[in-house]
């Protein structure tokens, strides 16, 4: 190369110069997603290899409660926010602010929608309590498990314990007459629990020291059928059932779905900066970078729910 | 790309994208949508009677599986290359995500042994012998009818995974 006071560089060979060619944001983006790639990896990974480790992993839908309608249609609304802030990227390059502001409202509004199935999905699994430690995974958890619920369920327990403490009370000082007639109306309230009482305690006692099979819960489950019919104060006890592996299933479950859906919420806090701008008439060009990058980080959330879903729901 | 280089690093967005064809993202949508579909329909095939005459159950599984996971990848790939914008990039990608993808591969890899594989036979609760055949075995004498030991109904969870 020949360098002459005068004579201008035309060369084919670029200047060497340091780093890469691209804003030092969104260096740091890519840089916080391979992190994040790193992330979520583990717990995908962890996840195949607990359930290819665990034979007899839950995997009928019917069992998991997993419903594959809800996943597919959040996958749609996903990519379709991708879609969005893909498109306000392009706006904000052609310095169309107002549709860029436009289009980052609707990727959130799809945000919102994607919550909502989700948590749909949760209040499904808390309703059949699919929940981390739980879950019975025999069927001496199972019936173990309805006894439990079933004495919560009759309040008797709390009623019984404060009888003795009052019959203790008493018998100390027996001139205590608030304890007395404390103990008078505790008789009451426990003497109106008669009619439940002889079921209950049948279906417990058979449960409690009947055999444990499979066989024996799915008869229990039928007589707590019967039973929350007659008595509706068992409703809140869940039909007997055992599934192997269900806690690891449940933990595992939660704890992607879960992070994933944190990664959601923080996109949209994001958003929601974007949008305030946008706003106030605040947005310009020199927040191309934030809008770019704000979408580098929600096109990678729609790409760890492109691999949640198949994992999750469909294998 | 040339051009790119001699300008400043930090220079403005516009002299970035002046470069790259048009892309229409809503192709890659459709193209998205319709893989989504083809891994919907990849489920409800497992179920399907013909293919797990053909194969067998497991295989069937096995099948599904590969589709599923086929069809993740290329949209994966999709929303990599264009939404992200990574097929117009630099080589600088690779730089970033190589040691990435090494590690993403390395926890599974590093577990496999330890939790994936059993190569010898190993104790839980959750594989013990399906309880009705010990309690049907033991109950046999009192209870003729309670001898039996299919286990495939709600609750059960296969044995195969």
């Amino acid at each position: 190369m020949s360098h002459t006071a005068t004579a201008p560089i035309h060369s084919h060979v670029p200047a060497l110069k340091m780093g890469v060619p691209i804003p030092n944001g969104k260096l740091g983006m890519w840089l916080f997603l391979g992190t994040e790639i790193m992330f979520f990896t583990a717990f995908i990974g962890t996840y195949i290899v607990l359930r290819l480790g665990s034979k007899g992993w839950p995997h009928n839908p019917e069992v998991t409660h997993i419903r594959i309608w809800a996943g597919g249609l959040n996958t749609f609304v996903l990519i379709t926010s991708s879609v969005f802030v893909v498109l306000a990227h392009e706006a904000m390059n052609s310095k169309n602010y107002k549709l860029a502001t436009n289009w980052i409202i609707a990727t959130t509004a799809l945000a919102c929608v994607f919550l909502g199935i989700k948590s749909y999905e949760y209040y499904g699994k808390y309703d059949h309590d699919i929940l981390p430690g739980h879950v019975a995974e025999s069927s001496r958890q199972a019936l173990d498990k309805m006894v439990k619920e079933l004495d919560k369920a009759s309040g008797l327990l709390p009623l019984q314990q404060e009888e003795t403490r009052l019959n203790n009370a008493i018998a100390s000082n027996p001139n205590d007459k608030t304890s007395a007639a404390r103990l008078v109306d505790l008789q009451a309230k426990i003497k109106a629990l008669d009619p439940i009482l002889e079921p209950y305690q049948k279906l417990k006692n058979k449960a409690k020291f009947g055999e444990s099979s499979l066989h024996a819960t799915h008869e229990a489950a039928e007589e707590l059928k019967q039973l929350q019919e007659s008595h509706p104060v068992f409703k809140s006890v869940h039909e007997p059932h055992y599934i192997k592996w269900g806690n690891t299933f449940a933990s595992i479950y939660f704890l992607m779905t879960g992070f994933h859906a944190l990664h959601v919420i923080i996109g949209m806090i994001m958003f929601a900066i974007i949008i305030i701008l946008g706003m106030s008439q605040k947005l310009g060009s020199q927040h191309a970078t934030l809008v770019e990058n704000c979408g580098l980080y929600w096109h990678f959330v729609d790409l760890v729910w492109i691999f949640l879903f198949p994992l999750i729901y469909i294998v | 790309m040339s051009e790119e280089h001699s300008t400043h690093p930090a220079s403005e967005h516009a002299a970035h994208d002046e470069h790259h064809p048009h892309v229409n993202y809503w192709y890659i949508f459709y193209a998205l949508c319709i893989l989504t579909g083809l891994s919907v329909l990849a489920d409800m095939a497992r179920e399907n009677s013909t293919l797990v005459n053909m194969t067998g159950t497991h295989n069937a599984a096995i099948l599904t599986c590969i589709v599923v996971l086929a069809v993740a990848t290329a949209k994966a790939l999709f929303v990599m290359l264009y939404f992200m914008h990574l097929k117009f990039e630099g080589k600088w990608k690779f730089v970033l995500l190589a040691p990435t993808i090494v590690l993403a591969m390395a926890i599974p890899a590093a577990l496999m042994p330890d939790i994936g594989s059993h190569y010898y036979d190993y104790e839980v609760p959750q594989l013990e012998p399906e309880e009705d055949a010990a309690v049907a075995a033991e109950g046999a004498g009192a209870h003729g009818h309670d001898a039996h030991g299919a286990p495939a109904e709600h609750g059960a969870g296969d044995k195969k995974e």
